[in-house]
């Protein structure tokens, strides 16, 4: 499957499979995902807490341990394979050319440390400033580049004298400082207030063009992702249900699950809101046939027993449905 | 990379029933029970040492010969002479069977001391956790003038003024124990009745002490149960040295402890001999550890 | 911070009373005319007599207790039975001893603790940890004077490496290089335990802070495991690494009197065995009195750098 998009794709997932093993059973965790993010585009990664989108990511960046590993699948990046990369080639890679930034910024801050003690390790290790007296300068670009304007203050803070959404800021900062070509982002918004939601979102869609840095876009808000995503890829309990063009998938949903979800969100003069019945499934046991089957209101016998295989449509839009086979429901 | 944990996340994913809370339910010696059966260190831990303990409750039976009984042509003759598989004493006495024999003391006070305190300290801790207010604030300031002295200095000192004998020592070092469980059991205490259950069962008219208490122990009871296992074989070493200076049981009677001091003198003659009685001791040390470390996992699964 | 300070050290005057109240308490509990305890048994009844006067024997304790404790304030804590020195003195010059060991035996267990508590910690569950939690159980177990016995015998009687006891040579003696080389064994043996309880709460603290979220972060930024190691995780286990070695160097100060009797070394441990047998019964209370204060103050020190490094502490209301 090409980028729906077109153009050579920065990253490459193809068929990526991640799996949790411990004493009693091994748990697939993401089944066989593929995707593309080409350049300055920003893709959303849209499912619910435990669809398996931030392990995709980790994946990505090789940030997981035994018990869970990789068990199949590739990750093309300028021509090299990540998944069988040596850790030291790994190492060298994250952080200066594929970064990332999590969900609760105060989490990922080591408390002990100034924010501009952290900023300028990120920047002496990725040799992109020479000398402590250069790194902290250019920290205090960095800062201002992410729209914080005191930066020469809020160098001098420590993590728990800063407000939640001037620290996801910093962490912006920690990330871009080294230019990485890709940004993982992985809930960035989610734990901060509304108002400063659209503001880090706005920052993000300005640092991608002025940076011409790709965005991999991580969120379970459909309505957060319509403001961000070029490309959409919907996850559902670990599998890549729906993948295409923003635009076409906002506009013209194709699997039961992302029409669900879009018709879920609520709207201002709605008076009814429509929550999906039930639960994702256990993904130590997911049912034998489509995984949304038990959910879907369209689900036929033939759903429930066979898994269905990604379609690709006209609009070049991929569906992992029945109702899409080309071979009949 | 270092291994790390397994993450927050993938803990969804594993299938695994959650945490158990740590409120403690009848199941608690059912847990105790599977976790043996898996964890096999821990069991043959457990075996090894009720073995001991048998053998050296059962003495009578066990010992070889009278470990009184003294053989002046036959000091210190080294393992495996005839008739003495341990070889004998400075006095020609039997090592193996003073060994059996002492170990009854030994184990004696290393555990009286131990459950003694969890009773006493475990009360104390209990009344003035519940209690509060100024009885909470005398019984921990009495419990704090007992932390100003260093444990064993402080059993020294009151194993020397109550004067020399078993009994003795036992009194001395459940003297230091019990502030140590006070605290604990004190803390737990405090933490439990902050919780809403416990204002649940007053609002809903139980009787004053009997539900509520009942109740607060069983939820209580871990942190005190686990800190007492915890110690019991630095207590049995520690006992077996205040009997190594000479404070408790009184020669000729044996007792792994003074046994050491009595042949610390035979060193460079019979060395083998000389080290012997340190084996038991340190061996119930760490049979006692293996068991604890295994208890206190499924007791408080927090502190692994 | 301040106020947490300021509590504390007045906390400390209702202990040390307390403390006192318990020494005096041990007095009377010892059989027989405590006058007689004091003095030993050769001495006079006119002496006695003097004593029990002094110290108003026939009145009531309350008086007692403020007459002794007038004494004990001004530094007199009488004579001792055996030696005829002044019992402050020679507590004094014990206590001195036993610091150097103690020291030593602290410096020791911690260097090993720490090492093997973060080879625990970041080898988890692999043959690294297993190898030095096995070590620190057995550190734990063995008891210190047996540590001791077995040094001296493999050590100091079978290749004379080391002196088998004593402080300082017989010969030449009292040099720092010959102090020092009858420490090394000593506090080997008296470091042990403590060494395997260093590394265990090493280890549990190191292994706490990996698990929190900022390690993964640092991971996914680039840097390097050793740099999140030794820049990140232990200073921030610290709290948690140093109370317990100032735990361990308080305990050791009365824990050292089994090896000090071991190696026959003139602490304070190795004093207070000798007098047990000499029946001294003023240098017996005299050590307890004087070490009682030093490990309050010293429990002091480890509460108020633990609260210092750790912020929760100070606002947790004391017990």
């Amino acid at each position: 499957m090409s980028s729906p998009n077109g153009g050579a794709a920065l990253l490459s997932v193809r068929g990526l499979h991640t799996q949790v093993r411990n004493q009693r059973r091994t748990t697939t965790v993401v089944d066989r995902a593929t995707f593309d993010i080409g350049r300055r585009e920003v893709l959303a990664l849209i499912g619910e807490s435990g669809s398996g989108k931030t392990m995709t990511a980790l994946s990505i960046l090789r940030l997981v341990s035994p018990p869970i590993s990789i068990a199949g699948g590739e990750v093309w990046y300028q021509g090299q394979n990540l998944v069988r990369l040596p850790e030291d080639a790994m190492r060298s890679l994250r952080g200066r050319q594929i970064a990332m930034i999590f969900q609760n910024p105060r989490d990922r801050f080591d408390p002990l440390q100034t924010i501009g003690d952290q900023l300028v390790e990120v920047l002496l290790h990725h040799r992109v400033a020479r000398g402590r007296r250069e790194a902290e300068d250019r920290a205090v670009d960095l800062l201002a580049e992410v729209q914080l304007l005191d930066g020469g203050r809020v160098m001098h803070l420590y993590p728990n004298e800063v407000s939640g959404g001037m620290l996801q800021r910093a962490m912006i900062a920690l990330a871009i400082a080294p230019a990485p070509d890709l940004l993982i982002a992985d809930e960035p918004t989610s734990a901060l207030d509304v108002t400063i939601q659209s503001e880090i979102l706005d920052l993000l869609k300005d640092l991608e063009a002025a940076r011409s840095m790709s965005i991999l876009f991580i969120t379970h808000d459909i309505s957060v992702a319509r403001q961000v995503a070029d490309t959409v890829a919907v996850m559902y309990a670990g599998q890549l249900v729906e993948y295409g063009a923003a635009a076409e998938v906002f506009a013209n949903p194709r699997h039961p699950y992302t029409q669900a979800l879009l018709a879920s969100v609520p709207s201002p003069d709605a008076e009814i809101l429509h929550p999906i019945p039930g639960q994702p499934p256990a993904l130590s046991n997911p049912p034998p046939g489509c995984r949304f089957a038990p959910r879907c209101p369209s689900a036929a016998q033939h759903g429930r027993a066979l898994e269905p295989p990604p379609v690709v449509t006209v609009d070049r839009v991929s569906v992992r449905c029945w109702l899409y086979d080309p071979g009949g429901a | 990379m270092i291994s790390s944990p397994t993450s927050p996340v993938a803990s969804e994913f594993t299938g695994a029933s959650g945490a158990e809370p740590a409120p403690q339910t009848p199941g608690t010696l059912r847990a105790i029970w599977a976790r043996f059966r898996t964890d096999r260190l821990a069991t043959a831990a457990l075996v090894l040492l009720s073995l001991i303990v048998v053998i050296c409750i059962a003495a009578p039976l066990t010992s070889p010969h009278d470990p009184l009984a003294t053989e002046a042509v036959n000091r210190l003759a080294p393992p495996g002479s005839p008739g003495h598989i341990l070889g004998t004493d400075g006095e020609g006495r039997d090592l193996l069977s003073r060994l059996i024999w002492g170990g009854r003391v030994s184990l004696l006070t290393g555990i009286a001391p131990v459950l003694i305190g969890l009773v006493v300290g475990g009360i104390l801790g209990l009344v003035a956790g519940y209690a509060g207010g100024i009885t909470r604030t005398l019984i921990m300031r009495c419990v704090d003038v007992l932390f100003a002295f260093p444990a064993v200095l402080l059993a020294i000192g009151i194993a020397v003024t109550l004067g020399p004998g078993t009994r003795n020592v036992i009194i001395a070092l459940a003297v230091v124990l019990v502030p140590s469980v006070a605290r604990v059991t004190e803390s737990a205490t405090v933490s439990a009745c902050s919780q809403e259950y416990i204002e649940a069962a007053r609002a809903s008219g139980a009787s004053g002490l009997s539900i509520i208490l009942i109740q607060l122990v069983r939820n209580v009871a871990s942190a005190p149960l686990a800190y007492s296992f915890s110690i019991i074989g630095p207590v049995i070493v520690f006992a077996a040295g205040l009997n190594f200076l000479g404070l408790g049981i009184q020669p000729p009677d044996p007792e792994w402890g003074s046994m050491l001091y009595t042949l610390h003198n035979s060193l460079l003659l019979a060395p083998f001999t000389s080290i012997v009685p340190g084996i038991p001791i340190a061996l119930a040390a760490l049979l006692f550890d293996i068991i604890g470390n295994a208890v206190r996992d499924v007791l408080d699964p927090r502190l692994a | 911070m301040l106020s947490y300070a300021t509590r504390r050290v007045l906390l400390l005057v209702p202990v040390l009373l307390g403390a006192t109240v318990v020494v005096f308490g041990l007095i009377h509990l010892i059989p027989g005319d405590p006058a007689a305890s004091l003095l030993g048994p050769n001495s006079t009844d006119a002496a006695r007599a003097s004593l029990r006067h002094s110290l108003g024997l026939d009145e009531p304790l309350p008086v007692q207790y403020g007459k002794w404790i007038w004494l004990v304030l001004h530094l007199d804590l009488g004579e001792s039975i055996a030696r005829r020195q002044p019992v402050s003195s020679i507590v004094w010059e014990a206590f001195q001893h036993t610091l150097v060991l103690a020291a030593m035996a602290t410096l020791l267990a911690n260097i090993t603790g720490l090492f093997l508590g973060i080879v625990a910690a970041t080898r988890q569950f692999g043959l690294g940890d297993r190898v030095s939690m096995a070590v620190a159980a057995l550190g734990t177990a063995i008891p210190s004077y047996w540590l001791g016995l077995i040094l001296v015998s493999i050590l100091a009687l079978k290749v004379q490496l080391f002196p088998t006891g004593g402080m300082t040579s017989a010969i030449d003696g009292g040099s720092p290089g010959d102090i020092l080389w009858h420490l090394i064994l000593p506090a080997i043996a008296a470091g042990a335990a403590p060494a395997g309880i260093v590394a265990r709460t090493v280890r549990a603290s190191v292994l706490e802070v990996l698990r929190l979220d900022f390690v993964q972060a640092m991971r996914a930024r680039g840097l390097s495991e050793r740099t999140i190691l030794v820049r990140h995780i232990l200073p921030n286990s610290f709290p948690a690494i140093l109370t317990v070695m100032g735990l361990q160097a308080g305990y050791l100060i009365g824990g050292v009197a089994f090896v000090e009797v071991v190696f026959s070394w003139p602490g304070i441990g190795n004093l207070l065995f000798l007098s047990i047998g000499q029946r001294d019964y003023p240098v017996i209370l005299g050590v307890m009195l004087f070490v009682s204060v030093i490990f309050v103050l010293l429990n002091l020190t480890v509460d108020l750098m633990h609260a210092a490094l750790d912020p929760r502490v100070r606002t947790s209301i004391s017990t």
